[in-house]
């Protein structure tokens, strides 16, 4: 087997807020190209966890590399698309068309002085075209459905040409048919264009048969790369108490 | 009115104000960020009472004054986590109360603080134009060199910032420059009103749906519009230019919520 290098990598990582230990030694590796999913119940530390790996919260202790360089001496920071949970951050009356909510992806990386130059703007329309919005990009974000808008986030993201991609429950508010064609896209980005995918996530049962990696979380990490052996993983999770959801949802699978 | 030197400073001043009270307004009022340049105008008075108790340049010391409580204001909202329309209504009303003390132990409550109340266009000399147009200039360049990056902080500020975007950084320098506008504005538009001409022209472009760049050109638009009206309106009537302009924005404010009613 060929050796890939690792993208995220978090040694011993423990979070303690108000004397409350979120995250307990957490160590996971995920691998160039891996299509992991991140699951566990609300409170179980995944926000927690996914804010560390883009540097937005510091761990209370252990250490986290990207890329290869500890987290403190990235710079790179583009290379990480982030998708947020759009339910908590859309603000339907912000004035954006899809067009200019695509660019912001270009914002922290751009040559141009005063304007996004010809490299910028090729890579929104690419992105654009990817997500199948190129021919919204004159509407308003808050015009747009649910599963419209989350495609317009993913292409933000894939504007600043990124190798890994988070996403953060990425299936909020958004309908049953959507998030079907919604799983084969991430997958066609997985495959396609190589992208590194996490995608975190409460709900066991949106979790597609072909990830290659799944973590559990509540409060300690486990990881299991075999994804046939899912099912099993999600029995080991009962034994830290993760949560009944998944047990519920078992059967599903 | 233009036989009058002192009319073509405060149409030149009120221009320049206009302009970069629609645009530093625009990101201001996208973060919910409005009652910061409310405040910031309080603590700009505090700066003109300072000046008139030591008898030094109201416009020096309102700009250090203003530039300073831009910084603490955001340095408490980015450290300490406090509500930031918390600290914005404690550093409004606590500014009032310092600038009252001070302008009651100076023993001057008279005419020249009326004007930096509510402004006045026999105040503007040329001097202060080139000022404006130096300090205008300069806030330009930081806007056009920053919009893309402080566009997406007003979106989403938690996603720019894991995109790499200096946030921290980028949000001091918009309330400094915010803070500098409302120190440069005080004469002419007056501290009591500064702030209404940065939120009301954002607030009434918004009525009209449009992508983030027609918002601002209409914000722009609206403010020059009113300022220049309100300064016409000022000279005929004799009444204070702030309010005369504040008035012309407030009728804009209306038409647009009457024209996109839905």
């Amino acid at each position: 087997m060929r050796l890939k290098p690792a993208l995220f990598k978090t040694t011993d990582l423990t979070y303690v807020l108000n004397k409350h230990t979120i995250l307990d030694s957490v160590s996971m590796t995920i691998l160039q190209g891996e299509y992991c999913a991140l699951i566990g119940p609300n409170g179980g530390g995944k926000t927690t966890l996914i804010k560390m790996l883009l540097s937005l919260l510091k761990p209370t202790s252990g250490t986290i590399e990207l890329f290869g360089v500890d987290i403190d001496r990235f710079t790179n920071f583009h290379l990480i698309g982030f998708v947020p949970q759009q339910a908590a951050t859309l603000d339907r009356a912000f004035p954006a068309t899809v067009k200019e909510v695509v660019q912001m992806g270009r914002a922290a990386i751009s040559k141009g002085l005063f304007a996004f130059d010809d490299t910028d703007l090729r890579a929104v329309d690419d992105a654009m075209q990817r997500m199948m919005v190129f021919d919204l990009q004159d509407r308003l974000i808050g015009e747009l459905s649910g599963g419209q808008r989350q495609r317009v986030l993913i292409a933000r993201a894939l504007a600043a040409e990124p190798k890994a991609l988070i996403l953060d429950e990425p299936n909020t508010g958004v309908d049953q048919p959507s998030q079907a064609a919604f799983y084969d896209l991430l997958r066609e980005l997985n495959v396609q264009m190589g992208l590194t995918i996490l995608f975190v996530t409460h709900d066991v049962s949106v979790i597609a048969d072909d990830i290659t990696k799944l973590f559990t979380i509540n409060r300690y990490l486990t990881s299991c790369s075999d994804p046939k052996a899912k099912i099993s993983c999600s029995d080991i999770s009962t034994l830290y108490g993760t949560s009944t959801h998944l047990l519920n949802n078992h059967h599903r699978h | 009115m233009f036989e009058y030197q002192f009319m073509i400073n405060a149409f030149l001043a009120g221009s320049i104000i206009a302009i970069l009270a629609a645009i530093s307004g625009s990101f201001v009022v996208l973060k919910r960020y409005s009652l910061l340049a409310e405040s910031l105008a309080h603590s700009a008075l505090v700066g003109v009472a300072i000046a008139l108790l030591t008898d030094s340049s109201p416009l020096v010391v309102a700009l250090i004054v203003t530039v300073l409580s831009a910084w603490v204001i955001e340095y408490l909202r980015s450290f300490y986590h406090i509500y930031s329309d918390a600290i914005l209504a404690i550093f409004l009303s606590g500014s009032l109360a310092l600038a009252i003390i001070i302008v009651s132990l100076s023993g001057s409550f008279n005419s020249s603080l009326f004007s930096y109340l509510f402004g006045s266009i026999l105040s503007i000399d040329m001097t202060q134009v080139w000022i404006l147009s130096g300090a205008g200039v300069i806030s330009l360049a930081l806007f056009a060199l920053f919009y893309r990056e402080l566009y997406f902080i007003a979106f989403d500020e938690e996603v720019a910032k894991s995109s790499g975007i200096k946030v921290v950084w980028l949000n001091f320098l918009l309330v400094t420059i915010t803070a500098v506008i409302i120190a440069l504005s005080i004469r002419i538009v007056g501290t009591l009103l500064i702030g209404a001409l940065m939120v009301i022209p954002v607030v009434s472009a918004l009525r009209f749906k449009q992508s983030f760049f027609k918002t601002v050109l209409l914000a722009l638009l609206f403010a020059l519009g009113s300022t220049l009206a309100g300064l016409s309106i000022s000279y005929y009537l004799s009444l204070p230019s702030g309010a005369a302009i504040v008035a012309c924005t407030l009728i804009v404010f209306i038409i647009s919520l009457v024209v996109n009613r839905r």
